[in-house]
């Protein structure tokens, strides 16, 4: 197994994100590509935990990764602040955007675990009804 | 001002198994303290011990990091532990990486962040790691460390808060550094390589309000996280049982008529002698007794594990399965060969707290002695002293065996110089008789009686130790090496004879 591609199971968590994000979209983020919103709601619990920089040192490694998958994500780059830039709401930006989050929740699976990283999500995301029931029971630290 | 007047503080579980009884009850609530030791020494674990213990959601803590290991790294290794309740994230316990303040903003920044954070989180723990490293990074005044130190410690001792500063330091710096004499409480943990053994070892340097327990205590991080091993052993404070009139069963009638009617109870009796003689094998009828009688019983072995020792009990009619199953019998095989004496009779205390036992078996001293870190070795006397002294004054009465070079010139009682530790001897020895290499037994010592001078031979037999009559015919038997005198000598004693003499 390729230890740079994301698991079926993190692909299709960031897939549901980015639909979440999408859907839930307000006026004045309408114009902003989904991927652009999970990773400002990401840059705070991450910031939290690793500092600003540690966050985009992060982020910057998993759009590397990412890039390798999709060739889309060429333009795509991480600004000084920590945000992203490069994409646009296209149909094939999105699925590029799908690439790079599952990429940086792998990272993060890597560095802490999917029980942690699956409760940075919701904590996150306290409305996202995307993590399966069986997903939650997987890693509900309190079993 | 009364007792009653005074205001009450208080102790505040620490988490980690041991160190509550070091600390005298606790830590006490809204303290400030440092933990200070060099790089990986278990300073963050016992801060995670602590909060894992103690934070709730009501009153949660905030763990800051600011130049140390970003909290997603910590978060990596501490979920290793078992104490580590994931549960506990984010309600309870708050990671937060400060290293894009002190850089942006500088110390003030940092004093800002963390005024705020604990502002809006009321917190009951407040924990800054490599706090060291932020001074020594970004203050070389000492004027304006004091300064920044002073507000920290305002800061967070006004925040009704335990509070926590997490910090490299050498011993160099005690004396100087303004923020020792800030502090309630200092905590310093050393980890030091002897030979090829690893020794934690922590000390309580100060800790305002409350006595602790003085000196070095030898400290374990295991899959659980920190364990400390008070040098009381956890007995401080327990009333001393004075010694009973009870005496106890050696399991040999002969041997108990030589004691002067067996052990007495708390007494703590050496067996000395060279290899093959059967100390081990006195000392498990001493525990076959015991048993018999109803007393539960502990065995530390250190030279062979528990079920090759009942195998070894069996064959002399011996069972020691069975209590062993009932819980009336625990056989605690030690050789990690980096042990504090501590950390043994931490395992020994809780076994006789499991089991009530009244009577302990150590199986050798030698055996004790090798399974030590080298660095513990060079207190085992000291070390042997406090174990025996604590669990004889809890009533427990204590077996041990040592093994003697045998000498062909002198009687030696033991290579440890500990005969004044314990209570009663025996020694057994080797002699030579008539082209033979025999057995003899002696009491050599008693401190709560009188007890038979005689010199008796015995045996080794498929039922244990068998002794014989007092030999008689010869002189210098205890050089090992005996003379005949003009009387007519005893012929070698046999089971048969033995009994035709009863």
């Amino acid at each position: 197994m390729n230890r740079n591609i994301p698991s079926p199971k993190i692909r299709a968590l960031a897939q549901r994100l980015l639909a979440y994000e999408d859907s839930a979209a307000n006026p004045s983020a309408a114009h902003m590509p989904a991927v652009f919103c999970v990773s400002e709601k990401l840059r705070h619990p991450l910031s939290t935990l690793a500092g600003n920089s540690g966050f985009r040192s992060l982020l910057a490694r998993a759009l590397t990764l990412a890039k390798a998958q999709n060739p889309r994500l060429a333009q795509c780059n991480v600004k000084p602040d920590g945000s992203l830039e490069g994409l646009g709401t296209e149909e094939q930006d999105a699925e590029a955007g799908v690439t790079l989050i599952a990429q940086l929740l792998e990272l993060l699976v890597t560095f802490i675990g999917e029980g942690l990283v699956m409760n940075l999500v919701l904590d996150s995301w306290p409305n996202f009804t995307g993590i399966t029931s069986t997903e939650k029971r997987d890693h509900d630290p309190t079993r | 001002m009364t007792p009653q007047d005074r205001v009450k503080i208080n102790r505040l579980p620490t988490g980690v198994p041991g160190l509550d009884e070091i600390l005298g009850g606790g830590l006490p609530e809204f303290s400030f303290n440092i933990i200070a030791g060099a790089p990986g020494c278990g300073k963050t674990t016992l801060a995670h011990q602590f909060m894992f213990a103690n934070a709730t959601p009501e009153r949660p803590a905030l763990y800051f990091t600011v130049l140390g290991e970003p909290a997603l790294k910590m978060l990596r290794y501490q979920q290793q532990y078992t104490f580590f309740d994931a549960s506990k994230l984010n309600a309870s316990i708050r990671f937060i990486n400060l290293s894009h303040v002190l850089l942006e903003h500088g110390l003030s920044g940092i004093l800002e962040e963390i005024t705020k954070q604990v502002a809006a989180a009321d917190p009951s723990i407040v924990v800054v790691d490599s706090f060291r490293t932020v001074v020594r990074n970004v203050l070389e005044n000492e004027v304006q460390v004091q300064g920044f130190v002073q507000d920290l410690g305002l800061l967070l001792t006004s925040g009704e808060a335990t509070t926590f500063l997490i910090g490299e330091y050498i011993d160099s710096e005690l004396r100087d550094n303004p923020v020792f004499t800030v502090a309630d409480g200092l905590f310093w943990l050393y980890q030091n390589v002897e030979r090829n053994s690893v020794v934690r070892k922590l000390q309580v340097m100060k800790l305002r309000g409350q006595a602790s327990v003085p000196g070095m205590h030898t400290f374990r991080i295991t899959d659980a996280g920190l364990q400390a091993f008070s040098r009381t052993l956890g007995l401080a404070g327990r009333t001393h049982k004075p010694p009973g009139t009870k005496r106890l069963s050696m399991g040999i009638p002969e041997l108990d008529e030589m004691l002067g009617g067996g052990i007495p109870e708390g007494d703590s009796l050496l067996i000395a002698g060279s290899s093959g003689t059967g100390k081990s094998l006195m000392a498990t009828q001493f525990i076959a007794a015991g048993i018999r009688e109803g007393q539960p019983g502990i065995v530390a072995v250190f030279e062979e594990r528990p079920e090759e020792y009942a195998t070894r009990a069996d064959s002399f009619g011996l069972d020691l399965n069975t209590p062993m199953k009932d819980g009336n019998l625990k056989v605690i095989y030690l050789r990690p060969l980096d042990l504090s004496v501590d950390e043994t009779m931490q395992e020994i205390l809780d076994a006789i707290e499991k089991t009530g036992a009244k009577r302990l078996v150590i199986d050798s001293l030698a055996g004790f002695e090798m399974a030590l870190a080298p660095g513990f070795r060079s207190d085992f006397r000291e070390s042997l002293y406090r174990m025996i002294y604590s669990l004889t004054g809890i009533g427990v009465t204590i077996l041990s065996t040592v093994e003697m070079e045998e000498s062909f010139t002198e009687l030696l009682f033991s290579t440890y110089s500990i005969s004044f530790l314990t209570d009663d001897i025996i020694r057994l020895r080797y002699v030579e008789i008539e082209g033979q290499l025999r057995k003899v037994m002696m009491v050599v010592k008693m401190r709560r009686g009188a007890h038979s001078n005689d010199i008796r031979e015995y045996e080794i037999t498929s039922k244990g130790v068998e002794i014989g009559e007092r030999l008689m015919g010869y002189d210098h038997l205890i050089t090992g090496i005996p003379r005949g005198i003009d009387r007519p000598a005893l012929t070698k004693f046999s089971s048969r004879q033995k009994t035709a003499q009863r």
